[in-house]
């Protein structure tokens, strides 16, 4: 690296203050641009947060932004992005964010440099690179954070909470969506039970449209919440299983004969009155 | 010839999620039918969760070859757990060291028609594929 390169890291180290200053004006124009005023705030903290980072970076290597200093830039930069895309950015105004260094930076670069036309252009270049290298970053991690939220919120779709609906005296609606993993089985099937108790049903309707692949383990679960339904005096009938998954069940061997299952929910629902009707018309055979 | 390949870490419940959807895309891609898709969804459920439930995790690489006369979807599920003692016994419906319905592996021999492992402590290697006539 070359002795004007460790220059112009101290020339912009030295004038932290004015760069701040710049770079706020900068984030406040945007913060307004992108009708976020209330964000400036904090885009100003994070702001003066990287900066320390970056300047502290410039002073520590000997030239620009090498290795540690570089590294530690860099996860701020990861940081302040990742933050960003939980704010809901959208990926040119996380950019823009970055960006708006480099405009806070140049003119500060130019005025310092004014009396050193001769290395101005490298100045510029240099103050360019970094921002870019930045900017970079900035990007790569905004991406991956997206993608971990897309998975966590596909994710917590699923967590919520499983509601059961009385649908008729004595019959309770049990809608599943999502995945089916053994936390959650175990929240369903303690739902299902407790409701089971409470509204004194004698049917439980399990649909299971919502839930994207039955595997072994889901239909595990599906076994014992049916079991654990029989001990308390209720049936469950299965229902919602897509014409592709019944072609995918019978290849997993599974022993589905202690169930009652009906293609759709209208179908389940008749089954269900069909055996409340055939109970209560025993009960008044027995009562007679 | 590979025209496609994906390959997914599984450390997390979630990324059972990404690698199934990854399966179904890449079929729907080749070509395969929507039973077709379900079925290999299944099977790299089934292939991944052994990986994360009997090994702690593992990679999963899904790859699509297609020629003038067919297609070929194949998965592959490795991880470097503990391995499987005795394969013949594991792939044996109804046997499982973990109470599970013991009924995964011979699911996706099934559901794809047929499945490859190869194994020893710190290294399992399965390997599935379906492949579908254009
Ligand atoms: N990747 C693996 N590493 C080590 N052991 C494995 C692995 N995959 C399967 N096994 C062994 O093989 C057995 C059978 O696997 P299989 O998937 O058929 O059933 P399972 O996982 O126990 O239950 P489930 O029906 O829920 O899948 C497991 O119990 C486990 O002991
Ligand atoms: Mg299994």
């Amino acid at each position: 690296m070359t002795t004007l390169a460790a220059t112009i890291a101290a020339t912009i180290a030295d004038r932290e203050a004015e760069i701040r200053e710049a770079w706020f004006e900068q984030i406040e124009a945007l913060a307004g641009r992108m009708e976020l005023p209330h964000l400036a705030q904090s885009l100003r903290a994070e702001a003066a947060d990287f900066l320390v980072a970056f300047i502290g970076a410039l002073r520590s290597g000997e030239s620009d932004l090498q290795d540690d200093g570089l590294a530690v830039v860099l996860r701020k930069a990861a940081e302040i992005s990742a933050a960003r895309a939980r704010d809901g950015f959208t990926p040119s105004e996380t950019a823009a964010f970055v960006m708006s260094l480099k405009d806070a930076l140049l003119p500060v670069v130019i005025a310092a440099y004014r009396t050193a036309p001769a290395e101005l252009g490298e100045a510029i270049t240099g103050a360019n690179r970094m921002v870019d290298a930045l900017a970079v970053e900035t990007f790569a991690s905004y991406t991956r954070t997206r993608e971990e939220i897309i998975e966590r919120q596909s994710r917590s779709i699923l967590d919520l909470s499983t509601p059961t609906l009385r649908i008729w005296n004595g019959i309770l609606l049990m809608p599943l969506v999502g995945i089916i993993d053994t936390q959650r089985a175990q929240q369903v099937m303690e739902a299902m039970l407790t409701a089971i108790t409470r509204e004194e049903a004698r049917v439980a309707i399990l649909d299971v449209t919502g839930v994207p692949v039955i595997d072994t383990r889901v239909c595990l679960h599906l076994t014992r919440t049916v079991a654990a339904a029989r001990l308390l005096g209720a049936r469950v009938v299965v229902t919602g299983i897509s014409p592709d998954a019944a072609q995918t069940l019978v290849k997993l061997d599974v022993d589905l004969s202690g169930m009652i299952t009906r293609g759709s929910l209208r179908a389940g629902l008749a089954e269900a009155l069909r055996l409340i009707g055939s109970s209560v018309g025993a009960l008044v055979r027995e009562a007679s | 010839m590979c025209d496609r390949q994906v390959e997914k870490t599984i450390r997390l419940q979630e990324d059972i999620i990404g690698a199934r959807q990854a399966g179904r895309d890449l079929a729907r891609a080749a070509g395969f039918g929507t039973v077709d898709q379900t079925r290999i969804a299944t099977a790299i459920s089934e292939l991944v969760r052994n990986a994360l439930l009997h090994a702690g995790g593992g990679l999963c690489r899904i790859a699509v070859e297609t020629t003038e006369a067919s297609a070929t979807l194949q998965v592959t599920v490795s991880d470097d757990g503990p391995g499987i003692p005795d394969i013949a016994l594991a792939m044996q419906p109804g046997h499982s060291t973990t109470r599970g319905l013991g009924l995964g592996l011979s699911a996706v021999r099934s559901l794809m028609g047929g499945l490859s492992i190869e194994s020893r402590p710190g290294r399992t290697t399965v390997v599935t594929s379906m492949t579908r006539r254009r």
